[in-house]
């Protein structure tokens, strides 16, 4: 007889997955992974992984250059891993050779995607020496002289991702240059500011010698420049960094000046300046010389958002992880996660990028900074980007999005954060890693300079422990946060995006995994000084290639149609099929829904081609008939791109 | 007894009425026996709104100090003419958690309005009650009544012949009040042993046959082979209720039957625990300080967990164990039919299409004796004294909502039938829900002098309405996640009413016309 069912534990899909592959399991152990072109073996080994989940699983790990794969050889716990190199933060060992114990002698392996891995060896023969060496060296190329993967990768794509964003073609679409606003290319060799890209949206009437005026008043010469234009009233979104008042309350009259003109241009009467941090932030920025704009700006308002800066964020998602992983935190839950506080962050980010875009959208130019214009500033006027445009919530259209504001704006995706310089006359911080046992920095900017080092050597020792990588961590939880941001709205709006959660998924396995050069780098001239382009992949050509796993078959465009997500704790959810991902007993059955949805994008591709046959067919009999036919054609509204009766919402703030 | 008695005022004009959803607008009040129905003056607009007064949960009058606000704003306003054109405020809670408020010129007009709404709003007698003075044009008493009978169901079931069989020991509701007439029990137990079965049980429920797992021949039993004994109580207070001169099936009398004790809450504890929550809901503060501890404090979700994990216990020892399951609770017509009807959805793909899940819910609950009207004579905003109400049939409908949530593809049946369920349940134009049990019904020859809401359900347009665009037929059980993560807040019902779930209900039509749509076509 069976054992008594004591607890219902819901844990059947594992059941029904450990049945199912036995067979499979009697074939060699590691033939199911496929390699990528280019992905080459490192090593493999008879090894245990620790599984938070199911306990010690014996099995068999293979490590190449692109990733961390086991397979468990026990038919009864079906368990695989496979872990791009990319998303190791840190590699350590876990108990020495005289440790006591089952399974204490090992390697413990910290993800930047939400999860750790333990590994037990044999305790005997300096087993794990060699397989963390190699670990070692391959999860952390940069800092042993090796390419990173996507320098390696072979994969060919029938779509390019590098041609999805060209940044003058995209100001044009939206109507750039006009009389009040121009196209400049004084940052074509990155000289004005180098966290810049080269193609930059100006105001009509500032010559480029203002331009260079206003950059040394402006914290790492990051002048505003516009972000977005309304077609029909003009307001503009303009980004920048802080202006560099320090405690003194210095003044720029270019800087003033400026501003005026972004105001200006469309004929309002007062320019709104949102500033993300909190006031307090804000004012303490002073005393490195920062600092936010003071009443000498006339014709304009300042207000500030209360977004929290990129460490309290860090703090936050660091919370969230402790009650997610390993073990989610089940007797308190709902008072857990409200005191990791991730949710209410949500919530401030979103409010903040709605009442940019309801002032843009009711005609007036804003201008949106924090400090350094690349972490809230990037989340705020590409939330209300995508609030304002429909063109973004398309499957290219947020590809643009993020090349745009983000990656092309210079967001710090490949630094460590901790070692940016943060003197603000000082240029550099594009900072990708450490030569080994010492804290030089190595600089992949264009311009390393020799003042970024003692900064950096500070806050290394600060780390202490060797341990070079782990502070690496949370590189990103602004991106993060911001594709967050981006689901929610999903959730709020289903028909609205073109695109399935399937890309935001995708996008962020892809944003740590280092096979795609999209996410490398911190900004454009780094990048175009390690070819990028040239030698690397973009994610969007993989995506590109194979679309329909993108999509959203109940999309129904509407252009022109602002949308205002509601931005109240009740109506936000945990995105728990991303954070709680790795938790067997949360996984929610996606694949038959996704594959439902395949059928449904197929049936819809049927239903408007035979709308289109009808039509065809129908205005030929009108033709042949005349006027005064047969009308009794399929009527226009019935076309899957009928506009839909909508409400506005109304947005409590 | 006349209604009119108690409507000293049936009509007010000047009314300022303010809704959810919805600006506010001017116009004519009226109360009649059933209704509340307020007509927009503004002729173009049309807009009526007709309220079954049985909505209504509760009527607040607001205070006077609000008048003097109103009228400290227009200080021109003529001293004389206040006592006239003073006016009250009135605040409607209904059961379907929407709120409404009527600014009625007059006091005693609008004292005597709310006299008559909190009188008509609780009429006892059920005869009374408006499904029995309901005739819609489209309808006829003498339409089919329900969609099954115990007879019709057992001659379906042909599977369960050979070791089962229809007893009609309670033709006449001696043996058990709350039982249907004819119930399906072991073909090895006559008819005295069932009278003596009866006796030794609660309420004279004994156990019959609710589910029989056509897979592996066993059966899940309301209160057989042996098996398991699933108890909704806690073991200790399984044993206060011994004290009591209940109790449960000792180890020593029952050999070979497991004993599992599961704690569900029940009565009061649940129906305070919708009050917190619905409470929760309605914080019109706008930060809405710390809403996710509230949400825990009010427990709603824990008491959906643990509805669902012990439905997942019984249709596991069902489905997988292979073994036969006796369920109880006190009475029996609360948890017990909470958890039997869930497990169903989940072992069943029979009960998973519309007219499956509506035919399950006749049978497991309207017919098998769950007290309807003393359950939902309130819900959650009501300052009546606490009764005999409990929130069992909207947890359940809450439960099928995750089950819904987590398995798109897997139910039928759209959300849109949830929520209307959840409505009717409390008021209703229709017969279904009305009292307590099949005998009450039968006295009241409810199925002879009202309609039938399961039948209305499943007419070609409206069945239309409720089908889930994305339903696939799935042969395999469909085992929820209980883990907290993954329960989510019912915001479609418990947020009916703010704009965004508003927007959400629009969305899902749109999306189940499109697919309709799509399907109509390409497949032409």
């Amino acid at each position: 007889m069976a054992s008594p069912v004591s607890v219902y534990n819901s844990n059947v899909l594992d059941a029904h997955i450990s049945s199912t592959s036995r067979e499979s399991l009697k074939m060699e152990l590691l033939a199911d992974v496929t390699l990528l072109p280019g992905e080459e073996r490192i090593i493999d080994k008879d090894i245990i992984y620790i599984c938070p989940f199911s306990g010690a699983v014996k099995g068999k790990v293979l490590i190449t250059n692109y990733r961390l794969y086991f397979k468990s050889c026990d038919a009864d716990v079906a368990v695989t891993l496979d872990v791009p190199l990319g998303a190791i933060s840190r590699v350590e060992k876990m108990g020495g050779v005289s440790s006591r114990g089952e399974n204490s002698y090992g390697l413990d392996i910290t993800c930047k995607d939400m999860r750790n891995l333990r590994f037990a060896l044999k305790q005997e023969g300096h087993s794990r020496r060699d397989i963390f060496e190699l670990l070692f060296k391959h999860a952390f190329p940069i800092s042993h002289g090796l390419p990173l993967f996507a320098y390696v990768t072979q994969e060919k794509y029938e779509e390019n991702g590098w041609s999805v964003y060209r940044p003058v073609e995209e100001l044009r679409r939206q109507g750039l240059p006009n009389n009040k606003w121009r196209i400049t290319f004084i940052n074509k060799n990155y000289e004005l500011c180098d966290t810049y890209p080269a193609v930059l949206a100006v105001p009509f009437k500032c010559k480029e010698e203002d331009l260079r005026r206003v950059s040394s008043f402006r914290s790492r010469g990051r002048i505003p420049v516009l972000s977005w234009i309304h077609r029909e009233n003009r307001a503009a979104i303009a980004r920048c960094s802080q202006p560099l008042v320090g405690m003194s309350g210095k003044r720029n009259k270019d800087d003033e000046r400026y501003l005026d003109l972004i105001r200006d241009a469309n004929d309002t009467a007062k320019l709104t300046i949102y500033d993300a941090r909190p006031n307090v932030n804000a004012v303490a920025n002073k005393a490195t010389g920062g600092g936010y704009e003071g009443d000498e700006y006339h014709n304009a308002e300042l207000v500030f958002l209360d977004i929290h800066n990129i460490h309290v964020m860090r703090e936050s998602l660091k919370k969230l992880k402790d009650i997610v992983y390993p073990n989610v935190e089940e007797s308190h839950w709902l008072s857990s996660l409200e005191s990791t506080h991730w949710l209410e962050h949500i919530k401030l980010v979103l409010s903040g990028a709605i009442q940019v875009a309801d002032k843009v959208s009711s005609g007036n130019s804003v201008v949106v900074h924090c400090s350094d214009g690349w972490d809230r500033t990037a989340q705020l006027t590409s939330l209300a980007m995508l609030m304002l445009d429909s063109h973004y919530r398309t499957l290219k259209g947020l590809q643009v999005l993020i090349e745009k504001e983000w990656i092309s704006f210079g967001h710090k995706f490949t630094s460590v954060r901790n070692f940016t310089c943060v003197r603000p006359e000082c240029r550099s911080g594009c900072l990708l890693g450490f030569a080994k046992n010492t804290a030089v920095c190595v600089c992949v900017c264009a311009c390393a300079r020799a003042c970024v080092c003692l900064i950096v050597l500070v806050r290394v020792q600060r780390i202490g422990h060797g341990d070079k990588n782990h502070a690496d961590q949370d590189r990103s939880p602004i991106f993060v946060q911001f594709m967050d941001c981006v689901w929610q709205m999903s959730k709020q709006f289903p028909t609205a995006f073109e695109f399935n959660e399937r890309l935001l998924l995708t996008i962020l396995e892809h944003l740590y995994s280092c096979r795609f050069g999209t996410f490398l780098y911190n900004c454009e001239s780094a990048r175009e000084q390690n070819a990028l382009r040239q030698k690397t992949v973009s994610l969007w050509s993989l995506v590109n290639s194979k679309t329909e796993l993108y999509l959203n078959p109940f999309y129904t465009p509407e252009s022109g149609r602002v949308l205002y997500p509601v931005a109240s704790m009740r109506h936000l959810e945990l995105w728990v099929t991303y954070y709680i991902r790795w938790n067997p007993r949360i996984r929610q059955q996606q694949s038959p829904v996704e594959q439902r949805y395949l059928e449904l994008l197929a049936l819809r591709d049927e239903y408007i081609k035979k709308l289109e046959e009808l039509r065809l067919s129908d205005s030929s009999r009108l033709a042949d008939d005349g006027p005064g036919g047969d009308t009794s054609s399929p009527s226009p509204a019935s076309s899957p791109t009928r506009q839909q009766h909508y409400t506005h919402l109304q947005t409590p703030f | 007894m006349e209604f009119s008695e108690h409507i000293k005022t049936a009509n007010v004009e000047d009314v300022v009425l303010q809704q959810p959803l919805h600006p506010p607008s001017k116009g004519t009040l009226c109360i009649t026996s059933h209704h509340l129905l307020f007509s927009d003056r503004e002729e173009r607009s049309g807009r009526q709104v007709l309220l079954l007064l049985r909505n209504i949960d509760a009527v607040e009058k607001s205070s006077v100090e609000n008048l003097v606000n109103y009228f400290g704003l227009f200080p021109n306003a003529g001293r004389s003419d206040r006592a006239t054109e003073s006016s009250g405020t009135l605040v409607i809670k209904c059961k379907d958690l929407r709120v409404l408020q009527l600014e009625i010129p007059g006091m005693e007009q609008c004292l005597n309005i709310a006299q008559s709404i909190e009188t008509l709003s609780c009429l006892d007698c059920v005869a009374e009650m408006y499904p029995f003075f309901y005739r819609p044009s489209n309808a006829s008493l003498r339409d089919q009544w329900g969609l099954s009978t115990p007879e019709r169901h057992y001659t379906e079931m042909e599977a369960l012949h050979g070791r089962w069989r229809l007893s009609t020991v309670n033709q006449d509701y001696s043996v058990c009040p709350s039982y249907p007439p004819a119930v399906i029990v072991p073909k090895a137990i006559g008819d005295d042993a069932l009278k003596k079965a009866a006796k030794f049980r609660q309420g004279g429920r004994f156990p019959v046959l609710c589910y029989y797992h056509r897979k592996n021949g066993t059966a899940a039993i309301e209160g057989s082979d042996k098996g398991y004994i699933i108890d909704t109580r806690s073991a200790q207070q399984a044993q206060q209720a011994r004290m009591m001169g209940g109790g449960f099936e000792s180890k020593s009398c029952y050999s070979g039957w497991k004993r599992l004790h599961r704690h569900m809450e029940r009565g009061k504890t649940l129906q305070e625990s919708l009050i917190k929550l619905v409470e929760a809901c309605g914080d019109k503060s706008p930060n809405m300080d710390r809403w996710l501890s509230k949400l825990e404090n009010s427990k709603w979700l824990s008491h959906v967990q643990t509805a669902l994990s012990t439905a997942g216990l019984l249709a596991e020892c069902v489905e997988r164990d292979g073994r036969s399951v006796l369920v109880h609770g006190s009475e029996g017509t609360g948890s017990t039919l909470l958890i039997s009807t869930l497990a169903q959805l989940i072992m069943d793909p029979s009960c998973r299409t519309l007219e499956g899940f509506l035919t399950l819910l006749e049978r497991e609950f309207v017919q098998a004796g769950h007290p309807f009207q003393q359950r939902c004579s309130h819900s959650a905003f009501s300052h009546a004294r606490l009764q005999q109400e409990c929130p069992v049939f909207l947890l359940l409908l809450d439960c099928v909502w995750q089950l819904w949530y987590q398995f798109p593809l897997a139910l039928g049946f759209s959300e849109a039938l949830l929520l209307r369920l959840a409505t009717e349940a409390y008021s209703s134009d229709y017969g279904t829900f009305l009292c307590n049990s099949d005998m009450e019904r039968c006295a009241l020859q409810v199925k002879g002098k009202t309609h039938c809401l399961f039948r209305v359900l499943l007419k070609p347009r409206e069945r239309e309405q409720y089908t889930n665009p994305l339903y696939e037929p799935n042969e395999l059980a469909i085992w929820p996640s209980v883990h907290p993560q993954s329960l989510q807040l019912w915001r479609g019902f418990f947020l009916r009413w703010t704009q965004q779930t508003h927007h959400l209900e629009l969305v899902q039509e749109d999306i189940r016309n499109m697919v309709i749509e799509w399907g109509k076509l390409a497949l032409s």
